[in-house]
């Protein structure tokens, strides 16, 4: 009895001490955060992730054109999807809504992770090549600029974060303007160390160009035309002249002809990967902008374009009498099969006599569909746009006489007359030539999602007769309220849960 | 005195030692002595024998009325009595689960009482987690639910058939096949929705759909902190204790059941086409809007589409029995049940070996269940999707791809799918073949030390399938090509446990105790795989293997979780009067960081039969027995690897002309390092008590648990740019109290016999704290707040409907601003709470919570002869309940179809509480408001039964011991003010568990069952 006693205490007590080192079990499936950010190529690819927010859909997969392209007067929505239909007119009740509002801002500030992540983490990397980490940090500074950029076009009043968060972390009120300053300083920075060109497979990362084409856009926001000029300038008399040309109207807007001489800053997509959207494995890499566009019985067509810029195209033919060819590639509307022979996704017209739906990013040219896996790249800034806002800042400095050429090489790109002949009463009056070029930027650009910006930069929206106006091309601006819906509200619980941001914006 | 104490237990130990000269018996003296108490003069002795009609019973307490003298039978059933008084004393013999007797003695002949066993379940033995106790010995609140009762209903899973037979649960589940019905003990004690700990024959598992009931013997449900201590870490939510029937002494015995069970729906009363372009109609007029070009020729029910009467076929069949050295259990069941949706199925085969053999000190035995089972999954959610369907819809369209009918932008303009097409285009399978036993062995050293070691082992082969098949089941649907997409999962369990216990009982003292070790090891790894265009096989359908295809994905993962434990258990009884229980566990497990991993539970528990006392003298109570108890718990539903931030290696990026894939990594999801055990304390009250000889018996409890650091995911700010699900934070603090009452009364002497249980439940929940320091929450249109029940509804109030354009002029606030200008007659109105004259979600109050105040269960059987007839009821009182799918058809901005009968508002017929219809404008159908909110309190049939039991007579002729049949339905009846399909509906989410989305509800089933033994 003893001696079973005894073997029972010694298997007892070997089983009972368990090591305990079993307990300390490490993740099997990635790295840690420990274990990264130590080499080059940690950089490259935490670079690399903060591209990949392009593809989703708060950001440029899908609802930001929504906010961009919808609620300007270019667009509008009829879908039956009530509430996200009003968010594209200024009817804002839950500023919770996710597709309306939270998504963009939570996609927003999850790219300005990643980017803080680089710039938080690179520079204690050691690199062989100084100038390849440089390079690195000037991307994520362009992208940190670029989100912060359309940021402060939407919401303006939008909490600065520059460093890494806790989850404790709560940071301070922002203003308009401090969202300028950083966006000035990320872009300055980020073209001083970015190439001017890019080769083989860097082919899409921001170039110099883009960001100093960027911080044009934010200077002329603000309406600091002397500094808008200057950083511009590179594109008209300083280094990236030679870069920059425009190619065939349509190739801007197609999966083919990528990445061309007209493109400054174009967003890549890809079909590589048929799944779905967020940080999983082999995610989509496609843009859903077609399949929520597309007109009824084709897409979704939760987003339409306003008929008005169809009359607009028809006013002025070409020097050879025919119709506007940037009408063709621009909108489906009635008479596209009539005037250029062209169907909508393979069918004739079966819509209504009054209605039009944008055509660029349509991959109708080649297939009778949209679906989610549209692979054409979104030129989000090209050269002609660079052009008439060069036009643009001349203008407003006084130089009117000399901003007709950049104006006049637009035009005849698609066989327009020279703007002083086509319109001579314009002559040097700065207003009448600022009021022609609004029309010249919708023409040439409508649908590119520039639009809100150039109405806010116009001050069209800040006095009742300018929205009055606006709302005679688009009766959403009907609900406009002075000074409350030139910006988005902020997340209602982001407002809650931040006691920093003691008031949501005004009039919300 | 005490000078007689240390002589009589050295007579004692000296005795012991002639008797058993074995040394190892020493180890005991310690205790013999501790429990050596107090002695009296002596100066006659009584001595006699107690047995009942089995044989000789042990333990029964002797006492001499009217004295302190007592004593107790041996385990020959002899007892020894020293008195000064013989003539004419009184003894009382009691012991639990007899009738009391007395006895009056005259001389010294021997005394000899046979006890009659008194009708009271209180002998039973109870599982309470590495042992057994005797029900009468527990001292924490421990329900427990008879077999029969949950193999009597016709359930997939065990959790489902629990509705109302105990207290302290709520259950909620619904009819679709292969679903698994949620089971809460005593409140929601944390926020991850985690389900009570199942124990399956000493297994830490989970008695999920592939379990199959009928194999069952017992199930108890520990609820408190003293009962549930012993499971430590993981007892928190409760632990639901099961045991698998074995086989018993005797000739073989074969137990035969089937039963075939009819299910039907409940069902919307929805429009017709005529009624619907009515009311389509007047929404398009009243918005002036043209209206659409609806098909009136077509009048499609989609509910006849989209709902079957669904079938279930259950048979069982086992083989038990057994000699002196071993006993066996063998059964195998078939389960099939063909939806009440249509393409929906689940079946399930089980096999099960249970073997027990003993040879000397020596004991070895393994419980093994083999099941494989498998579901043909619901596709999109039909309960909706006939809801937003038009009637004006056909079922099929060639015209479309796919040839299904669905909405058309100018003639039936509505995004709903088509239920008949998602369930014929999209086709999803779960599988599992999931093998679960444990073998264990016994070492019975000494006859009170035991040494158990038990090896559990766990594994389930886990196979899903999704077929995506080219076509279309809504309007303006992507053109998605064919797709096919398989995973396959492998899951297994390791329990290693070495118990070692003492058991021994000393004149009036029961001595248990524990200890033990356990380590678990949980693993799960899954590979997936999916390709697109898939090869069409000219016979229909396509090949289904992903050698097939284009565009291949890959992809899996893995994870494992390691627990470490010790525990020990005391547990004393005094004359069975004075009871105590003391259970400590310590858990460590690799889910924390290195200085968080190890916790320790502790519980401590007494109970005082009081009416074992000599001044208890109230005759009418047969049994009384106080209960208190205070212990702690832990839980930790978090996943293997949360505290640790990650890398998130999946963002890949196109670049360059040829848009070549590059990789990109970042850290995505913020972590929270210093995560750990979420700890319960619970104090529980309560008392046991039988009445009318036995007849009535009634159990009552009350309970305060408070459970600190629970594991919440409280919203980041959405400036941290953290994603992919918020950490888990140590953050909220919940605390939960309750009342539960049950209530037995039987009659079990008379040709007609009969019990009748009700038992109520009342539970209150709380937040105490939140996470981050946070005062609420929101959840849909729920809002968590500091010092309120978890998830109030949050919503804007309604206020009628304005009759007139001058009742909107009228409606002022303060400063008489109109605060809806826009509103026209027939409009909602709303009530503007913070008087800023515009109606806004600053408005929004809290108007209730989905909580229900008691729920209450009655339960009734009776049998007269050869027929039973049993009856189930379940109540429950207070809730208030989200009504999701009157929310679609009634709120007409949106093309759905209506109900039959609404009748909005029109100036002709104002006396509605519809608002006017109106299309394309949320103005009068918003979701956050409470025109949506109703009363869910109901009061259900959920069961109701009666066999008949063939004589035995008849049975003798054909060779059986037994035959019965039983005809058999649930839910039968419903009594409600809920306007849903089901106020008994299950919502997983915990913030939002009143909010019924369009649920699969419960079913009405009726079913005919036949049971042979022989």
């Amino acid at each position: 009895m003893k001696k079973i006693l005894f073997i029972l205490l010694i298997t007892v007590s070997s089983l009972i001490s368990c090591d305990k080192s079993l307990l300390d079990q490490d993740n099997p499936n990635t790295l840690t955060e420990e274990q990264f950010w130590i080499t080059e190529s940690d950089a490259q690819r935490g670079v690399n992730a903060i591209y990949h927010m392009f593809y989703q859909p708060g950001t440029w997969s899908r609802w930001i054109y929504f906010r961009l392209d919808l609620t300007s007067d270019e667009g509008f929505s009829k879908s039956p999807w009530i509430e996200l239909a009003d968010w594209t007119r200024f009817q804002y009740v839950n500023y919770n809504f996710l597709e309306g509002n939270v998504i963009t801002y939570k996609d927003t500030y999850k790219a300005i992770f990643r980017c803080n992540q680089v710039l938080t983490h690179v520079p204690t990397i050691e690199f062989a090549d100084e100038n390849k980490k440089a390079q690195l940090l000037a991307e994520a500074k362009f992208l940190r600029g670029f989100y912060y950029y359309y940021a402060a076009l939407l919401w303006e009043n939008f909490p600065i974060v520059t460093s890494l968060q806790s989850p404790t972390d709560m940071p301070e009120a922002s203003t308009l303007s401090d969202v300028w300053a950083l966006v000035e300083s990320d872009l300055s920075e980020a073209a001083q160390a970015l190439p001017l060109q890019w080769s083989g497979n860097d082919i899409g990362r921001p170039t110099k160009g883009a960001a100093l084409a960027l911080l044009g856009k934010t200077y002329m926001q603000q309406h600091k035309w002397n500094e808008a000029k200057s950083a511009l300038d590179y594109f008209i008399t300083g280094e990236g002249t030679t870069y920059y040309d425009l190619v065939a109207y349509q190739d801007n807007f197609r999966a083919e002809n990528e990445n061309n001489k007209e493109s400054v800053f174009e967003i890549q997509f890809s079909d590589a990967h048929k799944t779905a959207e967020g940080d999983i494995p082999s995610s989509t890499m496609s843009t859903n902008r077609a399949q929520f566009f597309a007109p009824r019985s084709i897409g979704w067509s939760d987003g339409q374009a306003r008929y008005w810029l169809v009359t607009e195209f028809k006013k002025e033919k070409t020097v050879d009498g025919e119709i506007d060819p940037r009408l063709r590639y621009s909108l489906f509307y009635p008479g596209l099969e009539a005037d250029f022979g062209d169907k909508v996704y393979g069918r004739s017209w079966q819509w209504d006599a009054d209605e039009a739906w944008f055509r660029k990013y349509a991959r109708d040219y080649k297939q009778n569909h949209d679906d989610y896996f549209n692979e054409v790249n979104n030129r989000v800034i090209r050269f002609a746009d660079i052009l008439l806002l060069y036009a643009e800042v001349l203008n407003e400095l006084d130089q009117t006489a000399n901003a007709y050429p950049y104006v006049d090489r637009v035009r005849t790109r698609v066989n327009l007359a020279p703007l002083a002949a086509a319109y001579p009463s314009i002559g040097n009056d700065k207003d009448r030539f600022r009021e022609r070029l609004k029309m010249e930027r919708a023409l040439e650009l409508c649908g590119e999602s520039v639009r809100w910006a150039d109405l806010k930069r116009w001050g069209d929206l800040e006095t009742q007769a300018g929205i009055d106006r606006v709302a005679q091309r688009d009766p959403d601006f009907n609900n406009f309220v002075l000074d409350k819906h030139i910006r988005l509200p902020l997340p209602e619980v982001e407002v809650a849960n931040n006691p920093n941001l003691t008031s949501n914006n005004p009039h919300y | 005195m005490s000078k007689m104490i240390t002589q009589r237990c050295e007579t004692n130990i000296r005795r012991k030692k002639l008797t058993n000269k074995t040394k190892g018996r020493m180890l005991t003296l310690a205790f013999v002595f501790i429990l050596c108490t107090c002695v009296f003069a002596v100066h006659a002795q009584i001595t006699g024998s107690v047995r009942d009609k089995d044989g000789p019973l042990k333990g029964v307490a002797v006492t001499l009325k009217g004295s302190n003298i007592a004593t107790q039978s041996d385990a020959a059933g002899h007892f020894r009595m020293a008195t000064d008084q013989v003539n004419g004393s009184v003894l009382v013999f009691s012991h639990i689960g007899y009738v009391t007797q007395e006895v009056l003695i005259s001389g010294l002949q021997p005394v000899e009482v046979i006890l009659e066993a008194a009708h009271t379940d209180l002998d039973e033995v109870v599982v309470v987690g590495y042992g057994t106790q005797r029900k009468q010995d527990l001292t924490g609140a421990v329900s427990v639910v008879k077999a029969s009762d949950v193999q009597k209903r016709q359930a997939t899973t065990v959790a489902e058939s629990l509705q109302g037979l105990a207290t302290g649960i709520r259950v909620r589940g619904g009819g679709q096949p292969g679903s698994e019905a949620q089971i809460q003990v005593r409140g929601m004690k944390n926020l991850s929705g985690t389900p009570p700990l199942y124990v399956v024959d000493g297994l830490i598992t989970t008695a999920n759909r592939d379990f199959n009931p009928s194999d069952i013997e017992s199930i108890q449900i520990l609820k408190d902190a003293s009962a549930a201590a012993i499971y430590g870490s993981r007892a928190a939510n409760g632990v639901i204790i099961i045991t698998t029937k074995q086989g018993k002494k005797g000739p073989a015995q074969i137990d035969v059941s089937a039963k075939s069970t009819l299910q039907t729906t409940p069902r919307y009363d929805l429009a017709r086409t005529e009624e619907f372009a009515r009311l389509n109609y007047m929404a398009y007029d009243n918005a002036n809007v043209p209206r659409q070009d609806l098909d009136m020729t077509v009048d499609t029910d989609w509910q006849d589409a989209a709902f079957r009467t669904g079938k279930v076929q259950d048979y069982s069949l086992s083989f038990s029995g057994g000699g002196d050295d071993g006993q066996y259990f063998i059964s195998g069941g078939y389960f099939d049940n063909k939806g009440a949706v249509i393409s929906t199925g689940f079946d399930r085969f089980n096999f099960r070996v249970n073997t027990v053999t003993k040879k000397g000190i020596f004991t070895i035995g393994e419980n093994l269940a083999i099941s494989s089972a498998k579901t043909d999954e619901m596709s999109g959610n039909p309960y909706i999707d006939v809801l937003r369907l038009l009637p004006t819809i056909p079922v099929y369209n060639p015209e479309n791809p796919g040839g299904y009918g669905y909405g058309d932008e100018r003639r039936a303009r509505t995004f709903g799918s088509n239920p008949v097409a998602i369930a014929d285009l999209e086709d999803r399978t779960n599988a599992n073949l999931r093998i679960r036993g444990n073998l264990f062995s016994e070492l019975q050293f000494l006859p009170f030390l035991k040494y158990r070691f038990n090896l559990g082992y766990e594994t389930s082969r886990d196979h899903h399938t999704f077929l995506r098949k080219a076509g279309s089941w809504t309007l303006n649907q992507p053109l998605d090509p064919s797709r096919y997409h398989e995973n396959r999962a492998e899951s297994s369990t390791i329990l290693v446990e070495n118990t070692l216990s003492f058991e021994k009982d000393i004149n009036q003292h029961r001595l248990n105790i524990l200890a033990g070790q356990s380590y678990q090891r949980d693993r799960y790894a899954q590979m997936w795989g999916t390709k697109r265009n898939m090869l069409e096989n000219p016979a229909g359908g396509y090949y289904t293997v992903l050698d097939q295809g284009n565009e291949p994905q890959t992809g899996g993962f893995a994870r494992r979780t390691d627990l470490i434990s010790y525990f020990g258990r005391f547990e004393y009884n005094y004359a069975d009067k004075y009871l105590v229980n003391g259970i400590i566990r310590t858990d460590g497990v690799s889910r924390f960081g290195k200085d968080y991993k190890f916790g320790t539970f502790p519980s401590l528990s007494g109970a005082w039969r009081i009416s074992q006392e000599d001044f208890f003298q109230a005759s009418w109570i047969d049994d009384l027995k106080l209960r208190a108890n205070y212990g702690t718990l832990g839980s930790s539903n978090i996943g293997p690897y949360d505290y640790i931030p990650i890398i998130n290696t999946f963002p890949t990026i196109a670049m360059g002309p040829g848009q070549v894939t590059l990789p990109g990594a970042t850290q995505i999801q913020l972590a929270n390092q210093d995560l750990r055990w979420e700890t319960l304390t619970q104090q529980n009250y309560g008392f046991d008590a039988m009445f009318l000889k036995n007849r009535l018996n009634v159990s009552a409890e009350y309970f305060i648990s408070k459970t600190k650091d629970v594991l919440i995911q409280y919203p980041l700010l959405i400036s941290t740019g953290n994603d992919g699900g918020n950490p888990y934070t140590n953050g909220a603090t919940l605390g939960n109290r309750g009342v539960e009452l049950s209530v037995t009364y039987q009659e079990n002497t008379k040709p007609f016999q009969y019990s009748v249980t009700a038992n109520i439940t009342t539970l209150r929940n709380r937040v105490i704290d939140l996470g981050y320091g946070q005062n609420r929450t929101f959840s849909g249109n729920t809002v968590t707040e500091k010092g309120q029940p978890l998830g109030m509804w949050f919503v804007l109030e309604t206020d009628g409907i304005f009759q007139s354009m001058e009742e909107i002029n009228n409606y002022q606030n303060a400063d008489g601003r109109v605060i809806q200008p826009n509103a026209q007659p027939g409009d909602i109105r709303f009530k503007d709470h913070n008087g800023d004259g515009t109606i806004t979600n600053a408005d929004k109050v809290i108007v209730g919570d989905a909580w229900a105040d008691y729920e209450v269960g009655l339960n009734m059987n009776a049998s007269y002869k050869q027929f039973s007839f049993s009856m189930d009821w379940f109540g429950s009182v207070g809730a208030m309940v989200f009504n999701g799918p009157k929310s679609v058809t009634d709120m007409f901005s949106d093309n759905t179809n209506y109900r039959a009968g609404i009748q909005p508002w029109t100036p002709e017929n104002p006396n509605t509480d519809v608002p006017r219809a109106y299309y394309a404008s949320t103005m009068n159908s918003r979701g956050d408001t409470d025109r949506w909110l109703e009363d869910g309190s109901f009061v259900r049939l959920k069961y109701i039964g009666i066999s008949y039991r063939l004589p035995s007579s008849l049975l003798d002729k054909i060779y059986f011991s037994e035959a019965q049949v039983t005809l058999s339905g649930q839910n039968l009846l419903t009594f409600t003010k809920y306007s849903g399909l089901d106020p008994e509906f299950n919502n997983n989410s915990v913030f939002q568990k009143g909010h019924d989305f369009g649920v699969f509800p419960n079913l009405k089933t009726v079913s005919l069952g036949v049971q042979f033994r022989f």
